[in-house]
């Protein structure tokens, strides 16, 4: 046996088999090293920062297909529909497709991509929270130019405007002028509270403490309907964003952005005081096993007359209006008779979270793909066709679009989102922001599921959070 | 991947005296006299080792060169050289070993309930003589889902308001079970799951194993009067019990990488209480994009695994030499 195995060995092409081998490894080390450098457009100047021209290059008259990449939710079908409608009058040649990911994957699906310097997208709808590592691992180009020769930036809010596109990140509230941009709003948003009017009265609740008072009663009267419904997954963004609002309504903050701190700020005694609030007075308003829900678990529970008040983000509230998807009315003023849209009631501050996303342009994306995307940013931020958007149920970012009739009278929570615009404030934006997210996610989700301590958890997020910028995103 | 090693390092010891005689003999009448045994047999195996060295050589080699740097695929500034400083970070990581114990608990709990129970359900089955082809087939079919497909349903099924599962619960009297949002269910869920797709495995293998006994032995034993537990205990398990520990072995390593039904069913939650190794080295990976730390962290996943293995397989041939 052994003699067989040593002649079995002998028969193989040893030196030619260990030449080929070397030289195989070797060209695959080299294609994995060089790899990508040679992409599209602006790949090789994106590791620097690439800069969008100020004047739109020539475009092409050839059939062309402009790529999106965003998350699987109505809007996105929405957003396709309309420029496919829509753009096409203007640049006829031009095919839009807005490719979906799962949420979960939103952030995976465009970053492994910019990381091998090659995107199959050309415009990539990034949370405002993306920014900084897109921007800082230079995966966008620079629109500063371009917006200050196309854009009409006074027809914004100028936070808005700053939130879906300036790196540094702008001050709540406030836009630097002095700052770069890199990026224009696609879809703005926030949160709703969604009220049943003939539980709970015409009347929403005016504080957070009323709120939950009203929660309760409407429980108690009302068995097998819960007090309340909002997002506690720890997946994407869910818990985070839930902890967040409550902490700003208790006049918490999430860090200190100048000296990059967390440690102390976010867990400090609003900060409990919201976590208290979140777990100990909230959760137990929920429907038992609600520990995993995100957007769509809440629209069923308030289709299906489960939940007194509920909190969701406007964007994907269109669906709760449709009868087609509600037990509460055959017609949609039937549903609208039991369903109220309102602001964040306010208790010790006046803020509501920012959501929504904007649009930017890949880095690797081939040059006249990128002039074909830099054309339909200063087409789709244009005043007609930004009310054009809304009316087919969008939510705009310009001024005179967000006070239109058209607006306004497209959904009966629209009117929620005006009003709540110079409420807004964002998370962080720093190249950090996944891993922050994802340590603020785990322990809210684990407070809020009984498997933390909630001061522990707030106590764990402040230290983790703080390593990581401590670290520069290092580490585990 | 590491069952792949494994099962190559299983595979190449049989063939040398086929080679060996093929190599030494004269090309076939009409065939070029350039293109030998020899070279044919490289021409033809050429296209496999091609695909197993840019696919699996080259990538495990690159992680482990990564794996000794500060690398991250998305930052734009070049790797240094840190040394075994990531696999230091690695071992000595709280959070790591949080994670090994879950895994650990998960792969004992979901290889042992299989491997019962998938041993039980092919001793069944091996005792009927009618209907036993497609008895078999039957339960073979959720091994052929895809896990993401599994986790979906079942996160349907165990969903606390809404899922089928507590709706049976309910009519017999019992109230909510919130299976995938409390620490301890949330883990007997994801074991329930797992057993739910691969019982089969272990089934049709220890099936393979109980058609392959000798009748003359239980024969033999009729004639001796031996009670039905003496030709259990005596015959079918000592005959069949290398062939389970080898599927058991399968299924471990398996269990030991579970990513899809984690990510699909709990997302590691509540907390973090259902994380597994697998799912945070993508956390390290993915979301942190710190390349050079999660491939420290894969590489000493695999050498966990390849060590353990090791063990086991000595185990089975001092079985199989006893």
């Amino acid at each position: 046996m052994r003699y067989l195995q040593r002649a079995g060995r002998r028969s193989l092409p040893g030196r030619q088999a260990r030449l080929a081998t070397a030289a195989i490894l070797a060209a695959t080390a080299l294609a994995a090293c060089g790899g990508g450098d040679d992409g599209g457009g602006g790949g090789a100047e994106a590791a620097s920062g690439a800069k969008a021209p100020a004047t739109i290059p020539d475009l092409t008259d050839d059939p062309l297909t402009l790529s999106f990449i965003w998350f699987e939710w109505p809007p996105a079908q929405a957003l396709e529909d309309f420029a496919n409608a829509e753009y096409t009058k203007e640049r006829p040649n031009v095919t839009i497709e807005v490719n979906t990911v799962p949420n979960a994957n939103w952030h995976d699906a465009m970053f492994t991509q910019f990381a091998a310097k090659q995107t199959d997208f050309d415009i990539p709808i990034l949370d405002s929270q993306h920014i900084g590592e897109a921007v800082t691992n230079g995966n966008i180009l620079d629109l500063t130019d371009f917006v200050d020769e196309n854009i009409d930036v006074d027809a914004y809010d100028p936070y808005l405007l700053a939130a879906y596109g300036q790196y540094p990140q702008a001050e709540t509230g406030q836009r630097d002028e002095d700052a770069s941009l890199y990026g224009l709003p696609l879809l703005g948003d926030t949160w709703t509270m969604i009220y049943r009017k003939d539980l709970i009265g015409d009347e929403p609740p005016k504080t957070w403490d009323e709120m939950i008072d009203a929660a309760q009663k409407c429980q108690d009267e009302n068995p097998g309907v819960s007090g309340l419904a909002f997002h506690q997954a720890n997946g994407s963004d869910a818990a985070a964003v839930t902890y967040n609002t409550v902490n700003g309504i208790y006049g918490g903050n999430l860090w200190n952005a100048e000296d990059k701190t967390i440690e102390g700020v976010i867990n400090d005694e609003a900060g409990q005081k919201a976590m208290d609030v979140l777990v100990n007075e909230m959760k137990p308003l929920t429907a038992k096993g609600s520990g995993n829900w995100f957007i769509d678990e809440v629209n069923a529970a308030v289709a299906q007359g489960k939940a007194c008040i509920a909190f969701q983000w406007i964007a994907a509230a269109g669906g709760l209006v449709d009868p087609a998807q509600s037990t509460l009315g055959t017609t949609e003023d039937e549903i609208l008779d039991k369903l109220g849209f309102a602001t964040l009631p306010t208790q010790d501050a006046d803020v509501v979270p920012l959501g929504g996303m904007g649009m930017h342009i890949s880095a690797y994306a081939p040059a006249d793909r990128q002039a074909e995307a830099l054309n339909f940013m200063k087409w789709f931020e244009q005043e007609d066709i930004q009310k054009k958007w809304a009316a087919a149920g969008g939510v705009p970012a310009r001024t005179d679009a967000l006070e239109s009739p058209e607006f306004l009278e497209a959904g009966p929570f629209n009117q929620v989102y005006a009003d709540s615009v110079s409420r807004m404030r964002d998370m962080w934006n720093v190249p950090e922001y996944a891993q922050l997210i994802d340590i603020e996610n785990t322990n809210v989700n684990a407070a809020l599921n009984g498997a933390k301590d909630p001061e522990q958890a707030l106590d764990d997020i402040a230290e983790q959070q703080q390593q990581v910028l401590d670290s520069d995103g290092g580490g585990l | 991947m590491v069952a792949g090693c494994e099962l190559t390092a299983m595979t190449t010891t049989t063939d040398h005296p086929v080679q060996e005689a093929s190599a030494a003999s004269p090309p076939a009448p009409g065939r070029s006299p350039r293109l030998t045994d020899r070279r044919l047999a490289v021409l033809f195996i050429s296209p496999a080792m091609l695909l197993l060295l840019t696919m699996s050589v080259f990538p495990l080699l690159w992680a482990l060169y990564l794996s000794f740097t500060d690398y991250s695929a998305t930052r734009d500034v070049p790797a240094d050289f840190v040394g075994f400083q990531n696999y230091a970070d690695v071992l000595t990581s709280p959070q790591v070993w949080q994670r090994a114990l879950t895994t650990l608990v998960y792969v004992t709990g979901a290889v042992a309930l299989q491997t019962v129970l998938g041993f039980g359900i092919a001793y069944l089955i091996s005792r009927r003589t009618r209907g036993r082809g497609v008895l078999t087939t039957l339960f073979l079919v959720p091994m052929m889902l895809s896990p993401v497909v599994v986790g979906l349903f079942w996160k349907f099924m165990l969903d606390a308001q809404f899922g089928v599962i507590n709706s049976m619960l309910g009519s017999l009297g019992f109230g909510q079970v919130e299976w995938l949002t409390r620490q301890r269910t949330a883990l007997i869920s994801l074991i329930v799951v797992d057993t739910w797709q691969w019982t089969p495995f272990i089934m049709l293998i220890a099936l393979a194993g109980l058609t392959a006994v000798p009748k003359y032995l239980y024969e033999a034993a009729s004639i001796d009067r031996a009670s039905e537990w003496f030709r259990f205990r005596h015959i079918t398990l000592p005959m069949v019990w290398p062939l389970l520990l080898i599927a058991v072995m399968f299924r471990a390593i398996e269990a030991f990488r579970l990513f899809d039904l984690v990510y699909i069913l709990t997302s590691g939650g509540p907390g973090v209480s259902t994380e597994t190794l697998s799912f945070h080295v993508y956390k390290v990976a993915f979301l942190g994009f710190n390349t050079g730390l999660a491939s420290a962290y894969g590489i000493l996943m695999v050498l966990v695994v390849i060590v353990l293995a090791q063990f086991y397989l000595r185990y089975l041939n001092k079985l199989k030499e006893g």
